[in-house]
């Protein structure tokens, strides 16, 4: 147990399946709730966006990371933020964002939410640690 | 809390550069001091004269052009991964610092981080 609590922003730029970013980021999460310390925000930035997709189906003999990501941040009533320029580009959309651009279909996974790049800045302003999790071309 | 965005990978071939080029304005839009720094093959960013045209992408020169309006402090480039492309005073964008060595200038900032 830790003496002193600290506060976290977690940064995952790696994309489910074509990197471990979500899975090591997420065991670390695991880890720090535990510990006693507080995780503040996630936010994904990059390749990251896809942890949000709701429409991830993987064998169902193989890990949903999106799923098992979801879960946790329920769990732990911790928000996610998917940045809006780098999910716009990859095709992730909530409602909101379909209807502006006119498109089919939104498939944000609640409860990520989109934003920002902002809600980055302001995270490692407001928290004690900001760690990345970066995909494998880092 | 100073904060240096490291690009070390070449430009076109993904976009984690121009997003870390995003986290830099972004930054900087927030009155955050925050410098860029180009080394290995990222140095190649700073080529004068690229026609990303014929790629069917637009030039990342645009994109750092506008570094200064947004506030980035500095746009440092490694003067040895410089002269391994081959990379000078002739042909160098404008508004760039070429280090002897990155270290003392990771040394001098708060937070390090790399594009994605």
């Amino acid at each position: 147990m830790s003496s002193t609590a600290l506060s976290y922003t977690l940064v995952i730029t790696g994309a489910p399946w074509a990197s471990q970013a979500p899975q090591t980021a997420l065991e670390f999460a695991r880890a720090l709730v535990q510990a006693g310390h507080r995780l503040d925000r996630v936010f994904l930035y990059g390749d990251g966006i896809h942890l949000a997709s709701a429409l991830a189906t993987p064998p169902s003999d193989e890990p949903n990371w999106p799923r098992q990501w979801a879960e946790f941040l329920a769990a732990h009533q911790v928000p996610a933020v998917a940045c809006i320029a780098s999910a716009l580009r990859r095709g992730l959309v909530n409602e909101a964002e379909q209807g502006r651009y006119e498109l089919p279909a939104s498939n944000l996974l609640a409860p990520f939410e989109i934003a920002g790049l902002g809600e980055w800045v302001e995270g490692r302003l407001k928290t004690d640690r900001t760690v990345y999790f970066h995909g494998s071309g880092a | 809390m100073t904060t240096l965005i490291v690009i070390d990978q070449a430009p076109y071939g993904s976009w984690s550069g121009r997003e870390a080029l995003d986290m830099a304005f972004s930054l900087a839009a927030f009155d955050q001091p925050v410098s860029l720094l180009f080394c290995d093959a990222g140095v190649n960013w700073l080529r004068q004269g690229q026609q990303a045209t014929e790629l069917g992408q637009k030039t990342v020169e645009k994109n750092l052009a506008a570094a200064p309006m947004f506030g980035v402090e500095a746009i440092l480039a490694d003067g040895p991964a410089c002269q391994r492309y081959g990379l000078d005073d002739s042909n160098l964008l404008a508004g760039v610092t070429r280090v002897e060595a990155v270290e003392p200038i990771i040394a001098r900032h708060t937070d390090v981080l790399f594009a994605g």
